[in-house]
């Protein structure tokens, strides 16, 4: 316990360094990371309870993403109200991929789960490309292209929503995963489903509706995306490896933790990617940063 | 109350339960037999967690056979399984809740079942807030049957509820297990406490190989000879 406050303690420390020396890096990472955690939060939730390693989580994104463009495109549906529209129908597409293909091999090995999820993906990513072509997609609205001063440098204000969504997101999980009936449910599945099929909970249906909620929550990122975005075919792949690196990153159940990665990774990101000639190194300190906590993880349990 | 008529049960190809028949009634009833004799996969198979391949299983006159295990549980088919299987990221009351939340006539009487679940483990009552990941192997034994207890079942399934238990446990779980059982619960439990085992129980079964091999009232079964040398080492 005392390990993890220091832990804590230095990564605060980290955060006001950054945010004195670089506060632009600072800005931009906590915006960026927030919106990698309200990504990978229903990754999270569908590896902890089902079980499952969804590898087609960004496309469904994409999908979000997509139906959004049409709602604004054809009926001039403002972003982010397309939300309430773009939420029930993920949540159907959920419902029907899960009963369609993933409860079919869900007793199976682990692998056989794994490869049905990446099959799903490539089948989504050609579906939507041989629906709308691979040409990129944008939605303009004014709102979401203003910048603010903040301690002398100037950042695009609309992205802060992302921090607010994705610390309400993880609210809202926190309170129904301990507060409901079916919350209780699911956080109980998630630990052990034959002792949760032992107290009377209909396990199968638990998977089933966690799958689709989680999908039907993409609906959230994809709208507040949708105006900062160019949008096309296999945008969400990079998505699914950083929720899942996020994930890993957290530790299995951890929800809390994984705004904290995503925040740590999101400046750790943007603190590189301000250094001129050095921007395209982004993507190697993201997965670098991943490994050496896993790593010091897993020395911290080895010592025991 | 139960009834199992010619269950046979296998593994992929191999059986392990064979042409299997017993009653459960308004009594307790012990299953009793060696290790691998069969009497896990026969309780499982109750409780909708393995398919037979050939049998019936009744319950109140209803034929439960290939139900899920939450409609068998709901029916009021309470279970304290071998392996305990616990939540072990939720704290001691909210394990104990959770054995009663999703079975609609236990969930009114949650905290009537709580307090009685208190009156046979006392310890339950000062953990409630301890994560049951945590506690010691016999206080997470104490957990599975009070989780069970709180289901308010008209059947209680013990499979092995002694394993790990300080003696005096064990006989105080047993005097209350005597008690439950006057209250109208009926009882079947497995046991390799043969000698605790038999002063509850009012008949017991014998299996073998999966197979009944012998069949009698708790005071029979302790004279017969088979028993005293094979279970009882006297
Ligand atoms: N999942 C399984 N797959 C294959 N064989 C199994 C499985 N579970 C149990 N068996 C076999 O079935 C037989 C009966 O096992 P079971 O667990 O029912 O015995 P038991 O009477 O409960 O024994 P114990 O007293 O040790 O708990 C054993 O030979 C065991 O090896
Ligand atoms: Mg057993």
């Amino acid at each position: 316990m005392k390990r993890i406050f220091n832990l804590y303690t230095f990564f605060l420390l980290l955060l006001v360094v950054v945010a004195l020396v670089r506060p632009y890096a600072f800005f931009y990472g906590l915006q960026r990371g927030s919106l990698y955690s309200l990504i990978a939060l229903p990754l999270a939730l569908i590896l902890g309870i089902v079980g499952l390693l969804n590898l087609a989580h960004g496309d469904f994104l994409t999908l979000g993403l997509y139906i959004g463009y049409i709602l604004f495109n054809q009926f001039k549906f403002d972003p982010i109200l397309s939300m309430i529209f773009i939420a029930p129908i993920l949540f159907v597409i959920g419902l029907a991929v899960y009963k369609s293909t993933i409860e079919k091999v869900l007793k199976s090995h682990h692998l056989n789960l794994l490869l049905i999820t990446f099959g799903v993906s490539i089948t989504l990513v050609e579906l939507i490309n041989s629906l709308w072509t691979s040409r990129p997609r944008n939605v303009y609205v004014t709102y979401a292209t203003k910048s603010i001063s903040l301690f002398g440098i100037s950042i695009g204000a609309y992205e802060f929503l992302y921090v607010a969504a994705s610390i309400a997101v993880l609210l809202v999980i926190m309170l129904v995963l301990k507060k409901t009936r079916f919350g209780q449910a699911a956080f109980a599945v998630g630990q052990n489903p034959r002792g949760a099929a032992i107290v009377g909970i209909n396990v199968k249906l638990v998977y089933t509706i966690t799958f689709s909620l989680a999908t039907a929550m993409m609906a959230v990122s994809a709208s507040l995306m949708m105006p900062r975005v160019s949008i096309f075919p296999n945008l969400g792949g990079p998505f699914t490896m950083k929720s899942f690196c996020l994930t890993a990153m957290a530790g299995l159940g951890n929800l809390p933790g994984i705004l904290l990665s995503g925040i740590t990774l999101g400046i750790a990101e943007a603190i590189v990617q301000s250094i001129p000639g050095y921007s395209g190194w982004s993507d190697l300190v993201f997965f670098g940063v991943l490994i050496l906590v896993i790593a010091f993880r897993a020395n911290r349990g080895a010592e025991r | 109350m139960l009834e199992i008529k010619n269950l046979s049960i296998a593994y992929g190809k191999v059986q392990v339960i064979w042409d299997l028949s017993i009653t459960v009634g308004s009594e307790a009833v012990g299953l009793f037999g060696p290790n691998g004799a069969g009497k896990t996969t026969l309780i499982n198979c109750i409780l909708g967690m393995i398919r037979p391949i050939s049998g019936n299983i009744y319950f109140d006159g209803r034929d439960i056979t290939g139900l899920e295990t939450y409609q068998v549980v709901r029916l009021g088919i309470a279970l304290v399984p071998q392996e305990r299987e616990l939540f072990p990221l939720m704290t001691v009351e909210e394990n104990l809740k959770s054995g009663a939340a999703y079975i609609p006539h236990a969930r009114n009487q949650l905290v009537d079942r709580m307090n009685f679940v208190f009156t046979i483990f006392p310890v339950l009552k000062e953990r409630l807030s301890q994560k049951a990941g945590t506690m010691s192997g016999g206080e997470q034994r104490m957990l599975a049957v009070g989780r069970a207890l709180m289901a308010c079942p008209k059947l209680l399934i013990l499979d092995e509820p002694s394993v790990g238990l300080q003696p005096s446990i064990v006989t105080e779980m047993f005097a209350k297990l005597k008690q439950i059982r006057m209250e109208g619960v009926s009882i079947l439990l497995t046991e390799q406490n043969v000698k605790q085992g038999l002063k509850v129980i009012d008949r017991g079964y014998v299996i073998e190989n999966g197979r009944i091999v012998i069949e009698d009232k708790s005071e029979k079964l302790a004279q017969e000879e088979h028993i005293k040398r094979a279970y009882l080492g006297v």
